[in-house]
């Protein structure tokens, strides 16, 4: 059956398609859709089966890893970064192995379109010795879903499968099973404490050689099942494109637009490779170039001296694909001549900027405002996380962004570090639950002196809002409880839109913090503008204008409050965008210094 | 057939849904159709470009000089991604005032931000306003508009009288430009 889906939905489908009946994960674009749709379908078709997202992509990647120990088929999904928090159990795991079936579906973000790294799962799954599957189209992500998981079923071993943005993101027209026949395993523990519970150094060595054993056979499957059948279909060419992923989409369409002649093996599972079989089919070519997003993963598992890529600087070592980066390494190695049919001329004038911005009438905004009224930029720093709240830092109000949870403990790097300075962090609530609480704990029983406020506004915003605990589970999780148990006294503050009473509040934070000898911690009770059920009770309905003859062209405005509406206008006086202001009222109290933010009266 | 479509704009005006639109459109013909929409950070009215590729492709990007049509839902969205049109037969319509520059490609320019600020149409139809705008005046456009209604239709049912209205009323307006 034909269906046009997005990437996501793509996976989504394929894992109920593929009998899985555990998934777990956390939310990090571009894999986000993936649970959440997998929730989607499972409430259509009526399927039973366990999809919740987890406090963090350890806690996700091991509650699906137990599943799979249990004999179930599993899955876990996460974004590339949110793999380096998983990779404790990954490591692990891996030698270990498991019974049922588990796949770990890491999207990758090349080109940095909404991550701070741009690390190659598929070089993750090599160091950790695991089967690896790379789609280059949501269509080939639904089949490598179900490939994935008889991968990992008849090898017992954890199989990861490696969708970039543009697969996630991409929409298809995908060929998908017409009929529904969700059948799951049953779980049922087995003990077998030498194998589960394996100790080092014997038992950990044992399974080490397992594990190499298990590699060796899955280079075989790779070589008869997945590449093998696409040798024959070689055209004999002088030049041998070896390609993973997205790559492959380029490349084609490259050779066939431009006419050039070579050869095409695309990889579909990029580790472990049957390196020597692949080799001997070199002697054939003149030259052999790997294509692939973004580090050299299948190039570092070969070697000849007609090999060429991202080792050999002919192929780029940073960004996403693009055509035109397909031709100049084929005239790196000298297949073509220099060629610039993908390139094209820019808008020759600078056009202004439009970085992403907190949402017009997010409390955000006015609590990063508050922070700087309160405590002065130049006596103080400003670590912060990972979370819409991060573009605080178009206001000035953010020094350092780091990783889930680090603004916490930098902070207590920060104090003992230059204690002169005071230091504010800020992250959000589903940042704190992820990796907020340990640090935490550190600088309580530490002592260390510093503000942290937590911006509580129940929801994972920036990824698509999804729920978190607190919000699913009110009357056993609540934010105030876990800082208490913590050993440290919890502020608590309602946000209401008037800047006026959230300056307050830090104003009492700062007298706190001057008599405090440790930690001074604060919840700041938000909410969404996009979050249906919360957002509309709290917002005014208040519209902004101008009064020209007020404003004097100060940038106040424009630089410490930022909202996205406020921009000068020919005269040079700010105007507010009524197609963008929501009516939160903010502005009307104490942003102006001149009071040029009037109501709008109807 | 092959046809490239960049949809260009600010987070919030809806490009996600005109590629989720074409896409169906393509379906529903019995072509080929690879996408890409832009989602996370670009939703908080950053800007935004995404991709239709209908026809028989393989990468769901397009490269620069490619595009056949450019269908910008801001002025300087549309400047912004102008090398992605192709130099000699492509078409970028756009929402743009009286400032906006003179190009060396074919241009469709409408002022609907000024329509909807006198309430000609609801701005949340921006997107659909400016797909009618195309289907008026983009001569390859490989769609009719019985092909896109019935996409609409297919998209969301409860939504589609309002939204086929306002793409009537573009496909009017577009006479007069
Ligand atoms: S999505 Fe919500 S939390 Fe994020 S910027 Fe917008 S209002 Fe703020
Ligand atoms: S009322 Fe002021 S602060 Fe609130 S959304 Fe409108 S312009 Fe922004």
């Amino acid at each position: 059956m034909k269906d046009i889906l997005m990437g996501n939905d793509a996976i989504a489908l394929a894992l109920i398609h593929a009998n899985v009946d555990m998934i777990s994960g956390y939310p990090g674009t571009p894999s986000s859709e993936i649970l959440g749709n997998f929730q989607k379908f499972k409430d259509k078709f009526g399927v039973d089966a366990y999809a919740q997202w987890a406090t963090n992509e350890k806690v996700g990647f091991e509650v699906a890893y137990a599943g799979a120990i249990a004999g179930r088929t599993t899955c876990a999904t996460m974004k590339q970064v949110g793999l380096n928090v998983a990779s404790d159990a990954l490591m692990s795991a891996s030698y270990i192995g498991l019974k049922g079936a588990m796949l770990l579906i890491v999207a990758d973000d090349p080109g940095f379109h909404s991550s701070q790294t741009e690390q190659d799962s598929r070089s993750f799954a090599k160091f950790a010795k695991i089967p690896v599957l790379d789609p280059a189209t949501p269509d080939e992500a639904y089949n490598m879903v179900k490939l994935g998981i008889e991968i990992s079923k008849k090898f017992e071993t954890v199989t990861m499968l490696r969708p970039v943005m543009r697969v996630c993101h991409a929409r298809e027209i995908c060929e998908v099973d017409e009929k529904l026949d969700f059948n799951p395993q049953k779980g049922e523990f087995k003990r077998e404490i030498k194998r589960w519970a394996a100790v080092p150094p014997a038992g950990r060595f044992r399974q080490g050689l397992e594990q190499f054993e298990r590699i060796e056979a899955i280079k075989e499957y790779n070589w008869n099942e997945l590449i093998e059948p696409k040798i024959k279909k070689l055209q004999g060419a002088k030049t041998l494109c070896l390609t993973s992923g997205t790559g492959n989409g380029y490349v084609i369409e490259a050779l066939e637009e431009m006419k050039i002649e070579a050869d095409v093996l695309k990889l579909d599972m990029p580790y472990p490779l049957p390196k020597e079989k692949i080799e001997a089919l070199f002697v054939n070519y003149e030259q052999v170039i790997v294509f692939e997003e973004t580090y050299p993963c299948i190039e570092e598992q070969l070697s000849s001296p007609k090999l060429h890529g991202k080792l050999t600087n002919d192929v780029h070592k940073i960004d996403e694909f693009t055509k035109d980066k397909v031709l100049a390494a084929f005239s790196n190695v000298g297949l073509i001549e220099k060629n610039q049919f993908y390139k094209s001329a820019k808008y020759a004038d600078e056009l202004p900027v439009r970085p992403p911005n907190l949402c017009p009438g997010c409390p955000h905004r006015d609590v990063y405002y508050s922070v700087m009224k309160v405590f002065k930029k130049k006596k103080s720093i400003y670590p912060s996380d990972i979370g819409c709240y991060t573009l605080g830092l178009n206001q000035g109000a953010i020094d350092t962004v780091l990783c889930m949870g680090g603004s916490i403990s930098m902070a207590s790097g920060f104090s003992i570090a230059d204690p002169s300075k005071t230091v504010v962090a800020t992250l959000g609530d589903s940042t704190f639950m992820h990796s907020g609480v340990s640090p935490l704990i550190n600088a309580v029983y530490q002592n260390h002196k510093f503000v942290l406020l937590i911006l509580d506004n129940s929801t994972t915003a920036m990824t698509g809002r999804q729920k978190t605990p607190e919000r699913i589970n009110p009357s056993k999780i609540d934010i105030k409880k876990i800082v208490e148990g913590c050993g440290v006294e919890c502020h608590e503050y309602e946000y209401t839109p008037n800047v006026d009473k959230t300056i307050d509040f830090m104003k009492f934070l700062k007298t706190k913090y001057e008599n405090a000898t440790g930690p001074v911690v604060a919840v700041i009770r938000e909410f969404c503008i996009l979050d249906k059920e919360r957002a509309p009770e709290k917002l005014p309905q208040v519209f902004a204008e101008v009064d020209e003859d007020k404003c004097v062209e100060c940038d106040i405005c424009t630089t410490l409050y930022k909202c996205p509406p406020m921009n000068y206008n020919e005269n040079h006086k700010i105007e507010i965008d009524p197609f963008l202001c929501i009516g939160c009222s903010a502005c009307l109290d104490d942003v102006c210094p001149t009071d040029a933010f009037i109501k709008v009266e109807k | 057939m092959k046809y490239q479509v960049v949809i260009a704009g600010i987070g919030g005006q809806g490009a996600v849904f005109l590629v989720k639109v074409l896409s169906i459109a393509a379906s529903l013909k019995d072509q080929k159709c690879l996408g890409t929409e832009n989602h996370g950070m670009s939703q908080r009215g950053g800007s935004v470009s995404c991709y239709v590729k209908v026809g028989d492709f393989h990468s769901p990007a397009i490269d620069e000089g490619q595009a056949d049509l450019l269908i910008a839902l801001e002025g300087n969205e549309g400047l912004r991604n102008i090398q992605y049109l192709e130099k000699t037969k492509g078409t970028i319509i756009v929402n743009a005032d009286s400032k906006f520059p003179k190009i060396e490609y074919k241009t469709i320019k409408i002022d609907a931000f000024s329509k909807a600020r006198n309430k000609e149409f609801p701005i949340q139809a921006l997107n659909v306003y400016m797909l009618g705008i195309t289907l008026a005046r983009d001569p390859n456009f490989p769609f009719s508009l019985n092909d896109i209604e019935k996409a609409i239709k297919q998209m969301n049912a409860k939504m589609a009288a309002k939204n086929i209205e306002v793409l009537h009323q573009a496909i009017e307006d577009a006479r007069n430009i």
